[in-house]
């Protein structure tokens, strides 16, 4: 039996008791308790830019219909049939007017309002037995976006999305605001690999410490212009909001020069220049900070890197989106995006794909080192000796809670939160304190829906 | 209707115009924004007979290939690669059946060319492949051979099915990934060269921890 009170507060002074990575209990409270919650991410407008246009995407257990209505508007409806519970559509994406359950032939427009209820008068007696007026496939309960990133929550009082995200959204422009068309979307890769969900997130979150050792082949390799792997060590951490990441330092100069050290060319430059503020800029072209990989509370992450793609000397960048989709204690499905900003030139589009596929997702050369890590972890972390075992988390910071190295000023940093650099797990610690702060709070009652439902004790209900 | 007047299978019709995925082939190459530089050959007419020299050459090539692959000697894989190659593994989406695609537009798990595919194997060649050090046991299973001429004299296109059985460790579960391919092998001075791969996997979902194995 584990004891919650104390599995929490060790994780709160940093000292990570190792069979949280992968314990049946400790699962079964995340899912009632966190993933109940939180914010997810399921998917981007982008995915979905025409009018019928779905895709089907899952909260732990539950499937929701993303669509978009005749009216433009994205909703995200529980895929379950309101007549006897059978999966609406069953496929994963395409274009429809109307979903039309494959049980009864119960259909349903693609906003989610029933439209067709066969022999409604024969079988019901019309509205007077079954009020199909007003009647929709179930909502998630909350909806919402930020730069066209569709988010769900179970909770249907979440507070509002940008006020979850806090000034984490300083950074969620870098990744998906290069120019006012926002981004496209492609993907997902999925798979499922046999590693704890929350590794994932407190890798991409903060672990800046774990590249020099697990990518050194990609270095090797001459896939990257700096030829050490630890040169990761001059770039900052950062936590800001509800989410953090991880920087590079970038040689000296102008910020086109940054820019274009990465691999931007300078038509898509000058719209960054248009859309990000003088801060945003700054970090950048001042501090010389470039953004990497970054985690949001709770499991969604990214990663923005720039590999040589051909055999020559230029770079070129790339952004993945990705979710670490909980399947159970010792299972996790990866759904990874490319991600590209929509105004780019077809040639940059083209390259930073490749980029992406030779780097991350399924056949990624730094993911590929990255899971095996993580579901290695994840085995042994099954048995008795890793209840026994408190991993120290505290990289960064001395044992009477001191910093080994102190915050950057708003002189070294325009951006918000704290950054650190240097190597150092703070980003781990505030993702775990989050998650010790959820998995606290016992779960609210859920309320419920009837279809077309009657009062108790009026309910005759016949044989 | 005798076996030698058959159709080759029920789609038969459709692989002649190149209307439809056969199952193995299709489109792909051609639609993979990192598929300009690709050949564009496509199969004519029925599978060749099985005792056409052209199939017994391809057949063996394929069997050769899955004992290069299975014991990783990835230079000697490379060598079997054209320079013009694409090699390119469509990301599987469940879709209506009339819906007209079934695979992620503009996402595949693999669009690899020549330097893509080289640096991989360099990769592995490093001590510091991580994934594949201890290596994983493979076995490539491949079957369900057929070979067709193309309009070109020294190139055709080969179907196969390949299961592959990839065992890591001892107590985890091995993964399996089950496949249909269309290769496009073009002879040169060394015997025939792979110049296009087209690789159907039948999972939406991989059950695998990762692609750091060809197929
Ligand atoms: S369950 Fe859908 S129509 Fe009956
Ligand atoms: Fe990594």
């Amino acid at each position: 039996m584990t004891d919650l009170d104390l599995v929490l507060g060790d994780v709160r002074r940093g000292m990570v008791p190792a069979h949280i990575y992968n314990d049946e209990e400790i699962f079964r409270l995340e899912k009632e308790r966190l993933f109940s919650r939180a914010w997810l991410f399921v998917g981007h407008e982008s995915e979905i830019p025409q009018a019928g246009d779905y895709v089907v995407r899952r909260v732990l257990d539950d499937s929701f219909i993303l669509s978009r209505g005749e009216d433009g508007q994205v909703r995200a409806l529980f895929n379950m049939c309101l007549h006897r519970g059978m999966q609406v559509c069953r496929a994963e994406m395409g274009n429809a007017s109307h979903f039309r359950c494959p049980y009864h032939g119960w259909s349903y427009r693609n906003d989610g309002r029933i439209v067709g209820l066969p022999f409604h008068k024969d079988a019901y007696g019309g509205e007077a037995g079954f009020k199909r007026k007003g009647q929709t496939l179930l909502p998630a309960p909350s909806l919402d976006t930020y730069n066209g990133l569709i988010f769900l929550s179970m909770d249907p009082d979440a507070p509002p999305l940008r006020e979850y995200l806090g000034d984490f959204t300083f950074f969620l422009d870098y990744y998906t605001r290069q120019s006012s068309s926002g981004i496209e979307l492609r993907g997902p890769q999925r798979w499922r690999v046999k590693a704890n969900w929350k590794i994932g997130a407190e890798n991409f979150a903060g672990d800046m410490y774990h590249t020099p050792q697990t990518h050194t082949s990609v270095v090797e390799i001459g896939l990257f212009r700096e030829p050490k792997a630890e040169k990761r060590k001059d770039g900052n951490t950062y936590w800001a909001g509800n989410g953090g990441g991880t920087t590079y330092k970038l040689p000296h100069g102008t910020l086109e020069e940054k820019l274009r050290y990465v691999g931007y060319p300078d038509v898509m430059i000058e719209k960054m220049k248009e859309q990000w503020s003088q801060d945003q800029l700054d970090v950048i072209g001042r501090d010389g900070f470039m953004i990497s990989a970054a985690s949001i509370f709770p499991n969604m992450s990214f990663v923005h890197n720039w590999p040589r793609v051909e055999d020559s000397d230029d770079v070129l960048p790339f952004i993945s989106i990705r979710t670490w989709q909980p399947v159970g204690p010792d299972e996790t499905e990866v759904l990874s995006w490319f991600a590209v900003d929509a105004e780019a030139p077809e040639e940059f589009k083209a390259l930073s794909y490749k980029a992406y596929l030779m780097c991350f997702g399924s056949t990624g050369m730094f993911e590929q080192d990255d899971v095996e890590n993580w579901v290695s972890l994840t085995n042994t972390a099954a048995g008795t000796m890793a209840r026994r075992l408190l991993l120290n988390s505290r990289m960064g910071l001395l044992e009477d809670g001191t910093e080994v190295v102190p915050p950057l000023t708003r002189e070294q940093y325009a951006g918000p939160g704290e950054a650190h650099v240097g190597y150092g797990e703070y980003n781990q610690r505030h993702l775990l304190n989050r998650w010790a702060d959820l998995l606290e709070r016992p779960a609210e009652k859920v309320s419920q829906v009837e279809v077309s439902g009657v009062p108790a004790d009026r309910a005759e209900a016949g044989a | 209707m005798s076996l030698d007047t058959a159709p080759t299978g029920p789609k038969a019709a459709e692989e002649r115009v190149g209307a439809k995925p056969t199952g193995n082939g299709g489109r792909y190459s051609a639609q993979s924004r990192l598929g300009g530089h690709a050949p564009r050959t496509e199969r004519t007419g029925r599978a060749l007979p099985f005792d056409d020299p052209r199939h017994l050459q391809a057949h063996q090539w394929m069997v050769e290939e899955a004992y290069i692959l299975d014991a990783q000697n990835y230079e000697d894989w490379l060598d079997l690669l054209t320079e013009d190659i694409h090699y390119i593994m469509p990301v599987r989406v469940t879709t209506a059946l009339t819906a007209g695609f079934d695979s992620a537009p503009h996402m595949a798990h693999f669009d690899e060319n020549k330097y893509s595919l080289s640096r991989r194997v360099a990769r592995f060649l490093t001590e510091h492949a991580w994934t594949e050090d201890p290596p994983s046991r493979l076995r490539h299973h491949v079957t369900n051979v057929r070979t067709f001429a193309t309009p070109n004299e020294g190139e055709i296109v080969v179907d196969t099915a390949v299961l592959l059985y990839r065992s890591r460790g001892d107590v985890r579960e091995a993964s399996v990934i089950s496949a249909g391919r269309e290769d496009l092998l073009r002879r040169g001075g060394e015997g025939w060269q792979l110049a296009r791969r087209t690789i159907l996997v039948d999972d939406s979902v991989l059950r695998t921890q990762n692609l750091a194995v060809f197929l």
